[in-house]
Parts: structure tokens; sequence; C-alpha cells
């Protein structure tokens, strides 16, 4: 794994679609008047017949790819995550969930990465689609998961909701890591806290792991790109009480219904009796910014705020460890 | 779909659609006939229109789905064990559309989703070169779904012109008679606005229904929609004239009075 500050790539999602569709004749691609927005652009100046603009119209594009997709076509359908969930779900519920079919729904710009305010902020997303039955949710965490998320996920007998950052991507994996959607996997092994994270959190998570490690706190860390079907033998193995003190999970969304619920509901059923914190929005909308990093910060989703959840969980004494925040050049990427 | 094609004159399969649905309805004393009723003319001329394996039928409103299971009944398509299931526990054959809903290609009981579906199908279709229609029955109540006019935009954009709607404009809905709750009018001139062929005919009109279907299917460059009027009562006098159109009450009292007109009307058929 790669140190931070984390070079960046563009638009890695879209080149591998266009790549997958040269193998594919039956993948389309659906973009709700967000096409370069979801870096379909390439895929529409390569193969425009396989194209198709549903426009500012996110039911009936989701109606028409579950149809798509019972004549036997692979649609995948872009737009922003919030306005892939919360405006079509019950045309996802009834047109693709229901009848179990293979359309693979990408939601760009996840949680607060995005400084447009609630109605531009995918912050209950995951939650939405991991209710609906037969749903594969997938939270990837940079590039090297994102170019191999589109070919993870092409073959998914049911649909799937893939949530992908927009724009710089961080490189944080080395070139040889393997995306599975069957596995959450630990990235970092420690002794006394279990640090599940999914997404844009994970290099957050790993930084946190870093401060706390450099204080006597051996944090595991563990990648969640897969929160349904979620690996519960992974979580449990992870968060058992006989290999830690304390489990905490780290999301860019809701602490209600995503990760942190996912997680607290396998320790639950499992019998499991170790503390948990749950890093995320704490139940709140969230306004005001000029930019991403500013949101993490006052809602709770820094490097920081991990630490000081971690530190306090654990009684530690004095002030949590301060966390040196890599600076990012141009390009690069580094978590808040 | 259906694996053949009708074969019985669509006056005579609109009777039996509405003698069926009766039937079916009669043991739990209410259910949607009047949807059977407003659609038999409607449902008649598609499946006599609709070819076998190639074309395909969208029930947009999953409250109509008895129309369609009637009519596959009366040609053979359904068995009569699967019919008799209707709305019954454990039954694939749900009174409201799902995706176990056998005979058509598309239904769903959360209304205004299934032009939305019809469009992908014609969409595939073209993808695939077949020149294949796709018939959409409609209601008019779905109408006040915004996802309606999502797809209607589509689909005249698109130029889907094999894609046809049958709207049965029976003026009912839930809470009420359509126009008491929201103006719909002009239908067919909104439908027009919108670049569809449109046409506004009596629905239980069968020959003017079946001519339409005919007329559209020479349409080229534009999707067409038939505006039919129609009644949630029509060929049931028995029916109280404040009957219910969405939910209809059918107490045994009614129900040998329907039975005895719907024969008497296939009688006078000459069926």
């Amino acid at each position: 794994m790669r140190e931070p500050p984390y070079p960046t790539e563009l638009k890695p999602y879209g080149r591998a679609l266009v790549d997958l569709a040269r193998r594919r004749a039956d993948v389309l691609c659906l973009s709700g008047d967000l096409t370069r927005q979801t870096e379909v652009d390439l895929f529409q100046a390569e193969f425009g017949e396989r194209f198709i603009h549903g426009g500012m119209a996110e039911a009936n594009m989701m109606g028409m790819a579950g149809a798509l997709a019972r004549c036997g076509f692979v649609p995948f359908v872009h737009t922003f995550g919030v306005f892939a969930t919360r405006r079509p779900y019950d045309q996802i519920a009834n047109a693709i969930a229901y009848p179990n079919l293979p359309v693979r729904i990408i939601g760009f710009m996840p949680g607060v990465s995005t400084p447009g305010g609630p109605s531009h902020q995918a912050t209950d997303d995951v939650a939405l689609m991991r209710a609906l039955p037969n749903m594969t949710v997938v939270d990837v965490a940079d590039a090297v998961e994102t170019r191999q998320v589109v070919s993870a996920v092409v073959d998914v007998p049911g649909p799937v909701y893939v949530r992908l950052k927009r724009g710089e991507i961080p490189v944080i994996f080395d070139s040889d890591h393997v995306l599975r959607l069957d596995r959450a996997s630990v990235v970092v092994a420690g002794t006394d806290v279990a640090l599940f994270a999914s997404g844009m959190m994970l290099a957050a998570a790993l930084a946190a792991a870093r401060a706390l490690g450099a204080c006597g706190v051996s944090v595991s860390v563990i990648n969640v790109p897969v929160i349904k079907p979620l690996d519960t033998a992974g979580v449990l193995a992870a968060a058992s009480p006989s290999s830690v003190r304390l489990v905490v999970t780290a999301e860019n969304h809701s602490i209600v219904g995503g990760l942190g619920s996912a997680v607290a509901e396998t320790m639950a059923e499992a019998g499991v009796g170790c503390p948990l914190r749950r890093v995320g929005l704490r139940d709140t909308f969230a306004e005001g910014a000029l930019d991403a990093p500013y949101l993490f910060e006052r809602y709770g989703l820094s490097t920081a705020a991990i630490v000081e959840t971690i530190w306090s969980a654990l009684g530690c004494s004095g002030a949590p460890p301060a966390v040196p925040v890599a600076a990012a050049g141009g390009g690069e990427y580094s978590p808040v | 779909m259906p694996v053949r094609s009708a074969t019985l004159d669509p006056r005579e399969l609109a009777l039996r659609i509405r003698l069926r649905a009766g039937r079916r309805v009669a043991p739990q004393g209410f259910g949607y006939l009047g949807q059977a009723l407003s659609s038999a003319e409607q449902v008649a001329a598609v499946f006599g229109a609709a070819r076998p394996g190639v074309d395909r039928i969208v029930c947009s409103p999953g409250h109509y789905i008895i129309g369609p299971f009637a009519a596959a009944a009366e040609l053979g398509l359904l068995s009569e064990d699967a019919v008799a299931g209707y709305g019954q526990n454990g039954s694939a054959v749900e009174a409201i559309g799902t995706e176990r809903s056998p005979v058509v290609d598309y239904t769903c009981g959360s209304l205004g989703q299934g032009l939305s579906a019809a469009l992908g199908f014609a969409l595939a279709d073209r993808f695939r070169g077949s020149d294949a229609r796709v018939f959409t029955m409609v209601s008019d109540g779905e109408l006040e779904e915004g996802q309606v006019w999502e797809a209607a935009l589509f689909a005249a954009h698109h130029r889907l012109d094999r894609l046809v709607v049958l709207l049965d404009a029976n003026n009912s809905q839930v809470d009420g008679p359509v126009d008491s709750i929201t103006t719909l009018e002009p239908i067919a001139a909104k439908w027009s606005a919108f670049g569809w062929h449109a046409v506004d005919l009596d629905g239980h009109d069968v020959s003017a229904v079946c001519d339409a279907l005919g007329a559209a299917a020479a349409e080229r460059e534009r999707p067409s929609v038939l505006v039919c009027r129609t009644s949630t009562r029509h060929g049931l006098d028995c029916l109280p004239p404040d009957a219910d159109g969405h939910f209809t009450k059918l107490p045994p009292s009614l129900v040998a009075a329907a039975e005895r007109e719907l024969t008497g009307q296939l009688e006078a058929l000459g069926a």
C-alpha cells in the first residue's frame, strides 16, 4: 500500500467501462444528464450507438434500464448517487430489485464529498440500497479498485449499486491489489482496535491507525468494499473480543443504515460483546461549505475524528495524538 | 406474451373477459372488476393484434391484470387451474400484478411505471433490428404520475413508432372520478403536444379499437396513443350507478344477475 499524499487518477471508471464495452456487446450506458461528471463521455465517444441519454428523468431511466435488462442487455446507469437512489427508489424496487435484474446503478459523488448541499449529497444511498432485497452495494476505496469494479460487477446475477468518488481519484493500493466482492480485507493488522472503513474513509482510517500506532494503540484496518452482502465471517473474525477491545466503523454516509449498522447487526446477532463506535454523519444533513474537506471536518468524518473516537472509547488519558495532515499538492490526494 | 394469436371474434372475447373477471371476483364478493369492464375491448383487441413470440404486452396498472389473465384463459394460453388461483393465498396469479404474473411481459402494482418498461422493450427491439410492437395498457389515473410524462417525452424524442399505448380513460380512481380530482383534459391534445400520434375514440367500440391499432402500426416516426373512452360499469347494467370503479363490490345477490346478463349477451352474439 502507498503512503499519503496519494497520487491521483482521472476517469479510472470511465476508462474501465470503455474497456469492458470493447469486450462486451451487451453492455449499454445510460446517463441522467451528468455524462462528463460520471466519466461516461468516454463511452459516448466510442460507443455512441450504445449510449442512451435518459435526461433529467431518473424514474423513467430506471424503468427503461430494468426492461433492457429483461431483454438480455447489461445496462450501466449513471448519475449522482443522491439522484440515483432517493428519487427513483420505488422504480428501482419494483422494476429492478424485485425482478432481480442485472442493472448496474453507478452513483457518483458520495456523502459529503461535494459542497453542493444536502440536495446533492448522497448521505443515505447505502442505507436505501441495502434495504432492497437482491441488491449488492459496493463502495470502493481508490482508483485501483475503481478500475476493477466494472469487471467485478458486470456478471453479478442481480442488481448492483456502485458508489464512486468523482474527480481526482486517489491511488492507495499497489497495482497488484485485487478487489474481491466477497471479502472484507484486513489491510493493516492490529491488536487493540478493529477499524472497518468503506470508500473514501479508507484513507482517513489508515492515517488514524498510523497516528494511534505511534502512541501505542494498535489498530487493524479492514477495507469493506462490499456493504451488502457483507462478509460477515470476515467482520466477526476481525471484531471478536478475543482479538480486539474496540470495534469502530468509518463511512462517508449516515451512521443509520450503512456500514456501521451492518457491522453492528452482524456483531449483535453473533453475540459479540465488544464496544462499538460508528464514525459517520450523525443523523444530520450537511450544510454550508466551499469545499469537501470543511464538511469532512465539521461533520466528524476526519482522521482526527476517528482518532478521538478511538482514544476516548478506549479510555486513554490525556489529549489524543495530533494528526499530521500530509499536504497534498496539485494532483495529489490526502484525507482530512 | 401470447404464444398464439386470438382466434375469437374480439367482440366475443371482450364479453368472455367480462364474464371470467366477474366469476373470479364473485367468490370474494369484491375486486378489480371495474378495470376489466372498462378495458375488455382494449384487451381483446391487443390479444388479436399481438404477434405471438414477437410483440410484447405491457399491463402498466397491475390492478388491470385480470383482463389479460381472462383473455389468455379464453385463448388457451393460461390453464384453468392457474386462473382459478386468482387472488388466492399462495397463488402466483395475484390480484394485483406481480413479477410472478403470467401472460404479460411487464406489469406493476405501483402505478405509472409500465410505460418506462415499454420504452425499454422498444429500445431493446430497436437495438436488435426487430420491428416488434409494444402494446401498452395505461390507465387515465396513471397520468397523475410524473413518470408517465417523462416516458412520453422520451418515446417521442426517440421516435419509438413501434410503441402503442391503449389509454383506458374510464374516469375512475380510488378517491372518485378522475376529473373531480385532477383535470387531465384535453388528454389527446396533451399527447399530441408531446409528439405522439393520438386518437380519441369510444373504447367499447371494439372495431374502432382494432382499426386504431392497425392505423398505429402504419405510423412511422411517432409513437401512438389510443385514448379509449370507457366506463367501469360497461356491459353490466345490473351494477348500481354508483358502483366503485376501482374496487367493485359484487355481493351474492348481484353475482347471479351479472352471470345472466353476460351469458345473455353472449347468446345474443350467437356465441
